[in-house]
């Protein structure tokens, strides 16, 4: 989502790189100093170091991350992998997610010399508990919270098979510190953490870190590393390609020449896998989409390959599976039954789904059964240019089919208040959330349970698809206690999504991050994959703990 | 006096129809914090995260909009503005006090550069009209119809990312903690140096056209007719009497902008990623962040009101003609 009228700047500025043909020096003696800089686009920040509260700037810039970690570290573009131990050594659930037994680690400190135990853990937990205003991940799911000795168990209402990384991702905060204070509206100017830098200055536009000398851990080889703040995309993506910040996400149209080419030697841009993907909405309950074989037509001509490419500019991926699962990290996923199925694009073939469901030709106008041409509107705000352009290649899809589709931009407040929520829209481009398992997917898509009719406040499932069967399979995964039931579960789930056609999957949309190898060294890669790349997120601390000096 | 208790009491007017209206305007728009910042967040911060989000921003409870309004006005009587959504739990005046230093600092700086040379340049054109000097006027005004960003764009990719002479963003180098000494003063003006000239380079030409056309106009009053005719310098009657009498217009127009520069800056500071007000005008309204938009436009209010009370003053004072009643 893109918009931004300076977009078009950007590429202004990149083409001054390219004809310069070189990357321009490192800025303000950073080389020998040998600072890690993180860019993040999020503009000037207040100073407000708290770790759990939405829009602080340690969260926003993400050095929170560095500073304080979480309890394990999960691997997002391999879901199937066990999660490493980080401040917890382990974390042990009950057979049907509702009870989880965490296990502290030893020998751990915090940055000012006190020890660090498992009732700080059962402290930062409790207090999401305590504050709904923290609690963004078990909004009205916590149960009791106790110590036993170096475990903490920790309870919740519900089944929390598919929510098992977000406690994970928890970030523990000391309990001496944070508990004479008002968790939420806590400004936190010290950083007391435990994690493997500790804060050294903050101005609004910079945050500069050094290095935690009592980390537990392997101590971090990074001499020092500062968060710079840009004030959008472009400002972020000039620095980048000239080297002054060496590790950041944005959005880079074109990367591979604008930002790549820059410095092939050094430069990487690394996509971290996981669930997220970009799904066209169809609108189930009315005309033309409410004919499941138009829905499979049109789903048979999307040329997701030319999406990804050109509305995309590469930066996400194709989705090649007809489960619509992204891959690699849904490869555990797909069923049996649609293995190496792969979508192509094939008008022939929807021609002759049309055919057979009675749909006829007047010249080149595609007729309805009830003798109607097909016509319909795809619907995004204006602006999003990376939606626009896809609504764009879909409707010349169903343009070789006969139908009449245009694309009408709206105004991004409509879209978001009126259009999607109360379903008024015939095909509309929407996100899903990530998850760490494909359930967030197909629930956002097909969920049953999200149902509500046209006209009320959706919060997913804005097409409207409902199949009892679908409902009924994903409350099974959200609870099953066995692999094998979920795997059966999905099995119905993925039938139905490829036959029924609730929504087309356009492309997925990884955590994607760029770096700069010339400082430092060890970010994953394409071929090491060891975890999300980006720097703001409980795994910077695991990328930061494998960062060595380049010479 | 009867003349200024008039204006104050048009002021106060305008005051409260200012507040009013920075009140009910961020609140008729479509949209809420909660879903720009959900929506902003794609998919990052999840479905669930909603409930938690309308509590921290204290959006839970039905207020009433007629009670807002009340709460709004005894928040500003004990001089609060509120906390800002997007930077929670910092006060807004704190985020205020922040950004405007550097808006007013960098920006108007660069309005009196711009007005004083274009003015001067104005004055020299208008007196030399019909010769060489006129050419100056369609080169500058092709510069202030260049979209600004595009021209902070082109000067970006030609000074700082091919010729390396100045620093690409940021207003001081990042390394640095702000601080009264001569390496911070001097790194906040080297990086303020490309903004400022991009925003002089694109204002000039209002100045010098301005002053030229009055030049044109007074040139041929009688009284400098006069003053050449005494034998005076070619100088003296330029700048003793035609000039000055030709500056009038600019000095009123010269004090609204000092008023319109608190706000008027958003795009420079988006292209140079300068930390200043306009942006957090910006992300205010993308984030419907009402409290930090609202003081934001009452600072702005506030700034083109007392630029126009210091007009009103000085123009009192300097021409009696406006103090006469009716």
């Amino acid at each position: 989502m893109r918009k931004n009228i300076l977009a078009a700047g950007a590429v202004l500025v990149v083409a001054g790189l390219a004809f310069t043909g070189c990357s321009a020096d490192t800025g303000g003696g950073d080389t020998g100093t040998k600072v890690l800089t993180v860019g993040m686009p999020n503009g000037p920040q207040q100073e407000n170091q708290n770790p759990l509260a939405t829009g602080s700037a340690s969260l926003s810039l993400g050095y929170a991350f560095a500073v304080y970690e979480s309890l394990m570290q999960v691997n997002e573009i391999d879901p199937t992998e066990a999660p490493t131990p980080w401040l917890a050594e382990s974390v042990e659930w009950n057979a049907d997610s509702t009870q989880a037994v965490i296990t502290a680690r030893e020998g751990v400190k915090w940055s000012d010399g006190e020890d660090f135990t498992a009732d700080d853990i059962a402290f930062s937990i409790q207090l999401r508990k305590d504050n709904p205003e923290l609690n963004i991940d078990f909004p009205d799911q916590y149960g009791d919270i106790t110590v036993d000795g170096n475990q903490v168990t920790v309870n919740f209402t519900t089944g929390q098979y598919v929510n098992q990384v977000k406690l994970y991702k928890l970030l523990i905060v000391p309990e001496h510190i944070w508990a004479d204070e008002d968790a939420v509206t806590f400004a936190n100017t010290e950083m007391i953490g435990t994690g493997p830098f500790t804060l050294k200055t903050f101005t609004p536009q910079a945050v500069t870190l050094e290095p935690n000398e009592d980390y537990w851990g392997e101590e971090p080889k990074v001499a020092e590393l500062r968060y710079d703040a840009f004030n959008d995309n472009a400002g972020l993506t000039t620095a980048l390609t000239s080297g002054e910040a060496q590790w950041g996400w944005t959005f880079i149209p074109d990367y591979e020449q604008t930002f790549i080419a820059q410095d092939p030697e050094h430069y990487a841009q690394v996509a971290g896998g996981g669930f997220g993907v970009d799904v066209l909405y169809l609108n189930n309950e009315t005309k033309p989409f409410d004919n499941v074989a138009f829905r499979q037509a049109l789903n048979m001509v999307v040329d997701r390959g030319d999406i990804s490419q050109t509305a995309g500019y590469g930066v996400w991926p194709e989705i090649t599976s007809v489960t619509g699962l992204p891959q690699p990290s849904g490869d555990a996923f797909i069923s049996e039954a649609y293995q190496g199925e792969e979508l192509s694009v094939d008008v022939d073939g929807a021609k002759q789904v049309l055919a057979d469901a009675g749909y006829t030709y007047d010249g080149d106008k595609l007729i309805d059964p009830d003798g109607e041409p097909v016509t319909f509107t795809l619907t995004n705000p204006s602006g999003w240019t990376d939606y626009l352009d896809a609504l764009g290649i879909i409707a010349e899809g169903a343009a070789s089919l006969g139908a009449e589709a245009t694309v009408e931009p709206i105004v991004q407040d409509t879209w978001f208040n009126d259009t999607i929520p109360f379903g008024n829209f015939q095909a509309s481009l929407h996100w899903t959330d990530g998850g760490s398992t494909p359930w967030n997917m197909y629930s956002n898509i097909m969920d049953g349970a999200s149902y509500v009719p046209l006209g009320e406040t959706a919060n997913w499932n804005f097409g409207r698809y409902r199949n009892d069967e679908v409902t009924q399979a994903l409350a099974t995964y959200k609870a099953a206690a066995s692999d094998e039931e979920r795997q059966a579960a999905l099995d119905v789930v993925q039938e139905r999504f490829v036959e029924d056609v609730p929504g087309i999957v356009i492309w997925s949309r990884p955590a994607v991050a760029q770096y700069s190898t010339a400082n430092y060294t060890g970010f994953p890669t394409a071929e090491d994959p060891y975890a999300n790349p980006q720097p703001t997120g409980p795994q910077a601390a695991l990328i930061l703990s494998k960062l060595t000096p380049t010479e | 006096m009867k003349f200024f208790l008039r204006r104050l009491a048009f002021y106060a007017i305008t005051f409260w129809a200012a507040v009013t209206i920075n009140f009910f305007i961020p609140r008729i728009m479509p949209g809420d914090p909660v879903r720009a910042l959900i929506a902003k967040n794609q998919g990052r911060i999840s479905t669930d995260a909603e409930a938690a989000l309308r509590v921290l921003f204290g959006l839970d409870a039905e207020t009433s909009l007629w009670q807002q309004y009340l709460d709004y006005w005894a928040l500003l009587l004990r001089g609060e503005l509120g906390i800002s959504f997007t930077y929670f739990p910092t006060p807004v005046l704190e985020v205020i006090q922040q950004a405007l230093p550097w808006t007013v600092g960098l920006v108007g700086i660069a309005t009196i550069i711009s007005f004083t040379i274009g003015t001067l340049i104005g004055t020299a054109v208008g007196w030399r009209r019909g010769t060489w000097a006129d050419s100056l006027l369609p080169i500058s005004t092709f510069f202030s119809s260049v979209p600004y960003f595009w021209l902070a764009l082109v000067a970006i990719s030609i000074f700082s990312v091919t010729l390396g002479w100045f620093p690409a963003s940021g207003s001081y180098d990042r390394s640095l903690v702000p601080a009264w000494s001569w390496e911070f003063v001097g790194s906040v003006i080297y990086y303020g140096t490309l903004p400022a000239i991009t925003i002089v380079i694109s204002s000039i030409a209002g100045w010098i056209l301005g002053m030229r056309n009055m030049m044109v106009t007074v040139s041929s009053e009688d009284y400098v007719t006069v003053a050449q005719a005494k034998g005076l310098s070619e100088r003296t009657v330029m700048l003793g009497y035609a000039a000055r009498n030709s500056v009038l217009p600019q000095v009123s127009s010269f004090a609204l902008s000092l008023g319109f520069i608190v706000g008027g800056t958003l795009v420079m500071e988006i292209v140079f990623s300068y930390q200043g007000i306009g942006y957090f005008l910006f992300t205010a309204v993308a984030a419907k962040d009402y409290p930090l938009m609202q003081g934001i436009f009452l600072v702005i209010t506030l700034a083109v009101l007392l630029a126009n009370i210091a007009a009103d003053i000085v123009y009192g004072v300097l021409d009696p003609r406006t103090r006469q009643e009716g």
